[in-house]
């Protein structure tokens, strides 16, 4: 009597919660989500091409557009990686900053992470906290390297410059300020009946899903993996810093939320300890004038906010610049797991997938 | 418990205290008054009140000239190298009284500098900068590209855009906004 | 005094434009207000400026309000004439129409929409008695007085609900008119929600009915003020809370604005609406906001006197002007009640559309019934 007729929606690519320029084809049974298919590509700028005809210190500035609120992650796998395929060892001193504005930058990634998600959930007033903070954190990346969001922080080999004077200041004064400010969100997210009810068992996807699917960072370990690279295959100066991985076992966006908030207190303390000992010296190890590759391979995963951000770089003799590169970027392979979260559940929890999946449409077209 | 917890609503009670307080600190405190450093309200009214830039904040380029007022580029092609974008070109040329090379024409392109200071950094002789200024919009592509002859000058000094190409004035500060 | 046909019907005349008058400047206000409230909390300023520059009549306009903004309070009002651009901007916007649409609902909607709003306010007791009195020079009505309030129905409340309740009419057809997916799902999120949440929220307003055994607006708002025993607090405090909870969701108003919510349906019901079509969805959405407002300080905070859920009752008359009913106290609830609506929206996240028709269902509705008993009782120990 009556036909059961499935109603096809475009999320995106142009809608207030796609991040970017997502687009989600949805087939809906009322508001039930029948089936889920995101389309990528709308940002497609062949950054990985770009980079194999630019030479190894130029290359940089592509990955501060890849994942553009976390370029300081970027740039910090692109130099280690190109420092390991050169054999390159960097100075204690030049680790310890780069670890420093590195976790300042997760700190930074995942404000705005919250700030989106809390919108998209319809809380809008965490957006502005949240920025209040970042927008402290891009400050201290200003007064480094000049720029607040494309940064190009790091040089093969270590730091342009040594940090600013009033550096450390600036720095500490965020890290006093910052725990308190946790709290705020806390008090409007965490125990609020609303959040609960719309995080709670939202967007599941299992450790095992995951695994397979190469889901990795905060998705993973709040599905209770402590799978973070920083402890797995420490680089930086990470093996120096003590900190703990934060993981829960619920795998729900609510569980994600909170291991989120956790990060973002465990990079305050890295930060921290990366203040209090930070060793004087060199910043910029000895460099031949020109950078030439030899015959290598190599593979350089690190902990980007979002998840494992691997670079692959092959070079060839005497090479000026990558003969191959490929970036295993978190966003795009994590956004593999939104059919599998989304499908059968409703069109207000594809909103909240997205949100908690934090992927940076930069990152996943490249 | 749970019963009452959902009849008393403490929670949202606890979000609405939160931004009750904010509301009431923004409210009775006067604008431009320095409250607690958190409770401040952010809003920079920017074009009244002037954005404070770091010292190593990265603008537009700009070029340098020595202490007898002559241009310290000396050709030697290094940012044109450098840049990621290639946005810089330089044309060579020999100028009487000068030893070294002097550029006849150094084109930038401003609409498609990324602004990564790598030209900075590549040059020796300390002949350009990034300057401090970010008001870079103009409404015609032509307003970008300050490298065309008789306007050349106007890469010593911060330079409005939108107007450098016009003007070739030298000393000529045009007003800004 | 009887008065004669002509008299009566100007006298309504001039009560109608005048509450007309008030819609339209609260209302605007209101938009304004939404912007500054939210910003404070937000830790911004909101609206400070309007467009134009520093020349010209807008630069003047900037430049008082940027001297405005040096003194605390007063710089809350900055920013103020962009309610009058809103206006400009919302009538001279071009009126599209999708090249599918149902043309007539599509007209029909927003009006549908917007004339219960108005037409509520027919009802409502702004005071319980005479405003005042026209001096005897004017024609007509002079030397008449002027009530507070438009009629005095009989069975008012129940004209309010019933008015009230059409109003969704306008935004599911506008909804399906408008032939588009977005604004579907909008619509019938709406006819779901206000059909659950029209339960509860006259349940909730029963109570009162009960305790007062009348359905007229000024006899209910003056006894429910003042003739109450003191049990009836109870009744009254629960039922406060579970009308304005309701009355969010009928308004579709944060945290039950699901209807449009933003981050799912671009807009919800009125995307394919422009210029003032969509002005007239706004303008009842808002509208209905100051009648969920009157209602709610009207039965629960004691409309038009000093002290809310029947505590009036315990005040001397020795406190002379607050032991008297005033138009005031009644406005300054109202505006108290808007501006909770606008600090809620500020503070609180969305509801999933299946929750929140889980939560009228299994919470609201037993609670109003519940509160409704304990009415029922007070009502017959009194």
């Amino acid at each position: 009597m009556f036909k059961n007729e499935e109603l096809e929606i475009n999320l995106g690519p142009q809608h207030p919660s796609t991040h970017g320029v997502l687009r989600v084809k949805l087939r809906l049974d009322g508001e039930t989500v029948r089936h889920c298919y995101p389309v990528i590509g709308y940002l497609h700028r062949g950054v990985e091409k770009i980079c194999e005809n630019k030479t190894f210190f130029q290359g940089q500035v592509w990955t501060d557009r890849m994942d553009y609120v976390a370029a300081v992650s970027n740039n910090l796998g692109w130099a280690e990686a190109i420092e390991k395929l050169m054999g390159i060892s960097v100075p204690r001193r030049a680790k310890y900053i780069r670890t420093l504005l590195t976790e300042l930058n997760r700190i930074s990634s995942h404000l705005l992470w919250l700030g989106t998600h809390a919108m998209d959930i319809g809380a809008m007033t965490v957006f502005l906290y949240a920025f209040r903070e970042r927008e402290e954190i891009l400050d201290v990346f200003e007064s480094f390297c000049g720029a607040r969001l494309t940064t190009t922080a790091f040089r093969i080999g270590g730091l342009r410059d040594d940090v600013p004077p009033g550096f450390e200041a600036k720095v500490q004064a965020f890290l006093d300020r910052f725990l308190p400010c946790i709290d705020e969100y806390e008090d409007l997210l965490t125990e609020n009946r609303i959040w609960k009810k719309r995080t709670i068992g939202v967007a599941p996807i299992s450790a095992e899903e995951c695994l397979a699917m190469g889901v990795t960072g905060p998705v993973l370990r709040a599905a209770g993996v402590p799978y973070d690279i920083r402890k797995a295959f420490p680089y930086a100066a990470y093996d120096e810093m003590q900190f703990e991985v934060p993981t829960r076992m619920e795998a729900d966006t609510y569980a994600r939320y909170l291991v989120r908030l956790e990060e973002m207190r465990q990079s305050h303390r890295i930060v921290q300890q990366c203040l209090d000992g930070m060793p004087e010296g060199a910043v910029m190890a000895k460099l031949p004038k020109i950078l030439k590759s030899e015959v290598a391979e190599v593979y350089h995963p690190i902990e980007a906010p979002k998840g494992e951000l691997g670079y692959y770089l092959v070079g060839e003799k005497g090479g000026l610049n990558p003969y191959r590169f490929h970036v295993r970027g978190p966003s795009f392979v994590n956004l593999q797991a939104l059919p599998k979260m989304t499908e059968g559940k409703l069109l207000a929890d594809v909103i909240a997938a997205i949100g908690t999946l934090d992927v940076v449409l930069g990152e996943v077209d490249r | 418990m749970s019963i009452l917890s959902t009849l008393f609503p403490y929670d949202i009670y606890k979000g609405l205290k939160l931004t009750g307080r904010y509301f009431g600190r923004n409210f009775f405190s006067a604008n431009r008054k320095k409250v607690r450093a958190n409770l401040k309200h952010i809003t920079v009214e920017y074009p009244e009140v002037p954005v404070h830039l770091a010292p190593r904040f990265r603008g537009r380029l700009q070029m340098l000239r020595d202490e007898q007022g002559e241009i310290k580029c000396i050709c030697c092609l290094a940012c044109e190298r450098i840049c990621p974008t290639q946005v810089i070109t330089i044309e060579k040329d020999k100028k009487e009284g000068r030893k070294l090379p002097f550029p006849k024409r150094y084109t930038f392109e401003m609409e498609r500098c990324i602004f990564c200071e790598f030209c900075v950094e590549a040059c020796a002789y300390d002949s350009i900068i990034l300057n401090h200024q970010f008001e870079l919009a103009a409404y015609n592509r032509e307003d970008f590209s300050h490298g065309t002859e008789g306007v050349f000058q106007n890469m010593f000094k911060p330079t409005p855009v939108g107007t450098f190409s016009v003007s070739a004035d030298d000393d000529g500060n045009a007003p800004h906004y | 005094m009887q008065m004669t046909l002509t008299q009566t019907l100007v006298m309504a005349l001039i009560q109608i434009v005048a509450v007309l008058a008030f819609i339209f400047v609260v209302v605007p206000m209101l938009t304004f207000a939404e912007r500054k409230v939210i910003g404070y909390v937000q830790v911004r300023l909101g609206a400070t400026r309007i467009a134009g520059g520093r020349k010209g009549l807008t630069g003047a306009v900037n430049k008082i309000m940027w001297w405005m903004g040096h003194f605390p309070v007063i710089s809350f009002f900055r920013g103020l004439p962009t309610f009058m651009a809103d206006g400009i901007k919302l009538v001279t916007k071009e009126d599209i129409m999708p090249a599918k649409a149902d043309k007539f609902v599509f007209w029909l909607a927003p009006i549908l929409c917007m004339v219960p709003a108005f037409a509520v306010f027919a009802a409502i007791t702004f005071y319980p008695g005479v405003l005042g009195v026209f001096p005897t020079w004017v024609p007509i009505v002079g030397g008449l007085p002027v009530d507070g309030y438009i009629t005095d129905i009989n069975v008012g409340l129940l004209y309010i609900l019933g008015l009230a309740s059409v109003g969704v009419y306008g935004i599911v057809l506008g909804a399906w008119a408008s032939n588009s997916k977005y604004p579907l799902l909008g619509g019938l999120r709406s006819a779901a929600q206000v059909i659950s949440y029209e339960v509860p929220l006259t349940l909730s307003l029963l109570a009162p009915v009960i305790l007062t055994g009348s359905l007229n607006f000024k006899t209910m708002s003056v006894e429910l003020a003042t003739g109450m025993s003191p049990w009836a607090i109870l009744p009254l405090f629960i039922g406060f809370f579970a009308y304005i909870t309701c009355g969010f969701a009928e308004t579709n108003r944060v945290p039950f604005d699901l209807a449009e919510a933003e981050s799912e349906l671009v807009s919800g019901f009125h995307t394919e609406y422009t210029g003032m079509k969509f002005g007239w969805f706004f303008l009842s959405e808002y509208t209905n906001m100051i009648v969920v407002s009157a209602l709610a300080s009207a039965f629960f905070l004691g409309g038009h006197y000093f002290l809310p859920f029947g505590f009036q009752q315990f005040v001397p008359a020795s406190w002379g002007w607050f032991a008297q009913p005033h138009l005031i106290f009644f406005l300054l609830k109202v505006f108290f009640l808007l501006f909770v609506f606008l600090w809620v929206r500020a503070t609180l996240p969305r509801y999933r559309y299946d929750q929140l028709m889980s939560v009228g269902w299994k919470y609201f509705i037993p609670l109003t019934l519940v509160n409704l008993f304990i009415a029922g009782l007070v009502r017959f120990m009194a």
